[in-house]
């Protein structure tokens, strides 16, 4: 009973200190991280973008450290500037570069998540802000909203199955800000469209593009011809 | 002898302008029959109707015994034309040409063909060029070549000597007249031309301004003239007492300054010569107009 | 029939032959090939113009300069030079024989008008129809060879679509037919005003000035104009581009089609029936 009692007020101190600290949190989704030497999984994305339609697509996700990621799709598709998969491993893991700090909670496809805030040290650094959601009891980003300075802010949300030991998602939908994509009428010569009247201000759209991931291959040795074209 | 053309009646509005008016005429088969006109009388646009190019606004037009109305398919099998002048499809060579039309006339010709109709136009050798490089002679000898290609028992030619040089003038006569004679065809020909017709047609129309001014056989139409004799003489005076007192005065007519004019027959002037002289008048010229020509000048007021 | 086709045989002989008729195999050949090397050097700088909006956010993967879309901006580029090219060879196919004289010719022989009209009219549509081939062939075919197959990006004025490579050949063959039969109704309105004009440069003056000034209505967004818009043929000349929106309206691609051929039989109709009337006074 002793025992039990003391690994449960282990395990209650640890909750209670890792939602404290933001860093303790990081570490130990950083060490999920670290298990993964390379994956490779199937990939379905479907997309929603203001102004684009096209049918979603197949394809396959390649990735291998330090920083070899490639998504194989045939076809034209679009990615967000920041990968929602490479940036998050990347930003997190040099600890030094960032300072963190928790600036509240918030419960997140039901996890009590601590909302850690990222602010890179050095001014020059591209990122502005980095916002995670990491639940304090199994340190895993369930949404992110991160800030740049050349590509403006992208918010992500991963959902979790199989894969939680190497914090790889199953999906991952990433919410972008967008002007609508308007062609001219002198470009696209549309004489057959009617016009539609005008609302004025034109307001940004939210797009979203989801990344299904199934099927994951972690740590099967990738050999680096998987990267090329 | 059956009317290869007959036209009863015939008139051509444009607008307010009447072109052809109340015209009629037949030209029987077999015959060369003489369109006469000044320019602008109405010849052409009777041309067209005849061939079906001016639908006429009134009237009645029948080729072969047949309404050209109802029957114009089967009629234009038997006719063939040049309308004020043959024209071609410049870029294409004379061969090329004389191939559409065949074509167009639905003829099934042979290379052998084309050769022996070239050669009768004396173009054979010639075939192969682009026909923008022809002289005026050549298009000429290349629209008979049109002409003939599908053997038309009636043909209409409207103004054919237009532009001819005098041997290509000769050379036409020459053709049609061979074409009535050898071949049976008959010809009904356009022109302003009064020697023209006198020389080579059989019957004749004469129109002006859309209207019927006399018809019928050329030999007919002319015994009935008497020809204008103008006598230029010395003495004017003692001359016309002399005519005033004999009976040449009923054949008198007018004066022209000192020119008397005589309405008489050709085989009355050496008479009229013998006549004077013996009376002591000198003559210093005697002319008489063309039969036909003058007829023509007459009844149409120039 | 026999008579009505050896009168064709003579049209489509003399539109092939005349030398005007390569002019338009030129213009498109060297309109196609100019294109094709301004988007061989310069493709993705003119491409982000339209993409740029989504460059901002997004990395636009995959071969987007590909053979597909060069034929699609080629199609487009020329929905206003095509009709010209069209009209500068049928609209002369009446009025040219009677500005020459040998209409007189053509009508003294047994074929009727009707069928003489209509010979002209099926040849100016053979010339329109190898008009196509050739553009077909330069946008198409040379552009695949020079930049290769891929997804097209079909651009529109409500934005992008983008249309996989293995679901557009059936799309090009569509899009050929509507353009052929959109074509069809300028040679047609060509072959009507050549029928009724007696000089060749009238007819080719007035269908080119008919397509621009409803062109440029079509161009101009007012809603005052989109009352009249349907009732424009231009308007339903460009429908060949529905064919790469997605979902494909078909509803409207049908309707275009129907008021296209409603244009045709009007147009053709309207020549036979003022070229039975006509004098030939040339």
């Amino acid at each position: 009973m002793q025992k039990l009692l003391s690994i449960l007020f282990l395990f209650v101190s640890f909750q209670a200190l890792a939602g404290d600290d933001p860093k303790l949190l990081v570490r130990e989704l950083n060490k999920k991280f670290n298990q993964i030497s390379d994956y490779k999984a199937d990939l379905f994305m479907e997309f929603n973008i203001p102004g684009v339609k096209m049918k979603n697509l197949k394809g396959k996700v390649v990735f291998k450290k330090p920083n070899k990621f490639k998504i194989k799709a045939k076809g034209i598709f679009f990615l967000p500037k920041q990968n929602p998969m490479q940036n998050m491993s990347e930003m997190l893991i040099d600890t030094n570069s960032y300072t963190s700090i928790i600036s509240g909670y918030e419960i997140v496809e039901g996890k009590n998540c601590a909302i850690v805030n990222i602010i890179p040290l050095k001014a020059q650094d591209e990122l502005i802000l980095g916002k995670f959601w990491i639940d304090i009891k199994n340190p895993l980003v369930y949404k992110s909203q991160i800030t740049t300075k050349n590509n403006g802010t992208i918010e992500t949300k991963s959902i979790y199955g199989s894969n939680l030991k190497y914090a790889l998602p199953d999906k991952i939908i990433v919410k972008v800000e967008i002007n609508k994509v308007k062609v001219p009428k002198m470009m696209s010569v549309d004489l057959n469209k009617k016009s539609k009247p005008k609302t004025g201000i034109e307001s940004k759209e939210t797009g979203s593009i989801q990344l299904n991931f199934s099927n994951y291959t972690i740590n099967a040795h990738l050999k680096d011809a998987e990267f090329v074209d | 002898m059956s009317l290869a053309i007959q036209l009863k009646n015939v008139s051509k509005h444009f607008g307010d302008f009447v072109a052809v008016n109340d015209l009629s005429f037949e030209v029987q088969q077999g015959d060369i029959y003489g369109f006469l006109g000044p320019n602008g009388s109405g010849k052409s646009t009777t041309l067209r109707m005849i061939m079906g190019l001016i639908k006429n606004t009134q009237g009645e037009i029948n080729l072969f015994g047949k309404s050209l109305n109802t029957n114009r398919s089967a009629i234009m099998r038997e006719v063939g034309c040049i309308i004020e002048k043959p024209d071609f499809y410049n870029y294409l060579t004379a061969l090329e040409n004389l191939q559409l039309f065949a074509r167009a006339n639905q003829l099934n010709f042979k290379k052998a063909d084309f050769e022996q109709l070239l050669e009768r136009v004396g173009l054979l050798g010639r075939e192969k060029d682009k026909v923008k490089t022809y002289s005026h002679g050549m298009k000429q000898r290349l629209g008979l070549a049109q002409l003939l290609i599908h053997n038309p028992s009636l043909i209409i030619l409207d103004e054919p000597n237009t532009g001819l040089d005098p041997q290509g003038i000769i050379d036409l006569r020459n053709l049609i007249l061979s074409l009535n004679k050898e071949e049976g065809k008959t010809i009904l020909f356009s022109s302003h031309i009064l020697s023209e017709v006198q020389e080579m047609c059989s019957s004749m129309i004469v129109i002006n301004k859309g209207k019927t001014i006399a018809q019928g056989k050329v030999d007919e139409l002319l015994s009935h003239e008497k020809i204008h004799v103008k006598l230029e003489v010395i003495e004017v005076e003692k001359t016309s007492q002399l005519i005033n007192q004999s009976n040449w005065n009923e054949l008198f007519d007018k004066m022209e300054e000192n020119v008397f004019v005589m309405n008489m027959s050709k085989d009355k002037i050496p008479e009229l010569v013998a006549f004077l002289t013996h009376s002591g008048v000198g003559i210093e010229r005697i002319d008489y107009r063309n039969q036909l020509e003058e007829y023509f000048l007459k009844i149409t007021n120039q | 029939m026999k008579e009505f086709i050896a009168i064709l045989k003579n049209e489509i002989i003399k539109t092939i032959k005349r030398p005007r008729s390569f002019i338009g195999f030129g213009i498109i050949a060297f309109i196609c090939l100019m294109l094709q090397s301004a988007f061989y050097h310069d493709g993705k700088e003119i491409l982000s113009f339209v993409t740029g909006q989504l460059e901002n956010v997004f990395n636009v993967e995959g071969k987007v300069l590909n053979g597909n879309l060069i034929c699609f901006i080629v199609l487009q580029t020329l929905i206003v030079q095509m009709p010209l090219l069209v009209a500068l060879v049928t609209g002369d196919l009446v009025s040219g024989e009677t500005a020459n004289g040998t209409i007189r010719f053509l009508l003294t022989r047994p074929a009727s008008r009707t069928k003489i009209v209509l010979a002209k009219w099926i040849a100016g549509l053979f010339y329109t129809l190898l008009l196509l081939i050739v553009l077909g062939f330069f946008a198409l075919f040379v552009s695949h060879w020079i930049f290769g197959d891929g997804d097209l990006m079909a651009l529109n004025s409500e934005g992008l679509t983008i249309i996989s490579a293995d679901d557009i050949t059936w799309r090009w063959g569509y899009a050929f037919l509507i353009a052929f039969l959109s074509l069809s109704v300028v040679a047609s309105l060509a072959n009507m005003l050549s029928c009724i004009m007696d000089n060749s440069i009238t007819p080719i003056v007035t269908v080119m000035a008919i397509i621009i000034v409803f062109t440029i209505i079509g161009m101009f967004d007012l809603p005052s104009f989109d009352i009249i818009k349907p009732f424009l043929f231009t308007t339903h000349m460009i429908s060949w581009k529905s064919l790469f929106e997605d979902p494909i309206p078909f509803h409207d691609i049908w309707f275009s089609i129907a008021v296209l051929i409603v244009h045709i039989v009007l147009f053709i109709s309207i020549s036979i029936f003022y070229f039975n009337r006509k004098d030939i006074n040339s």
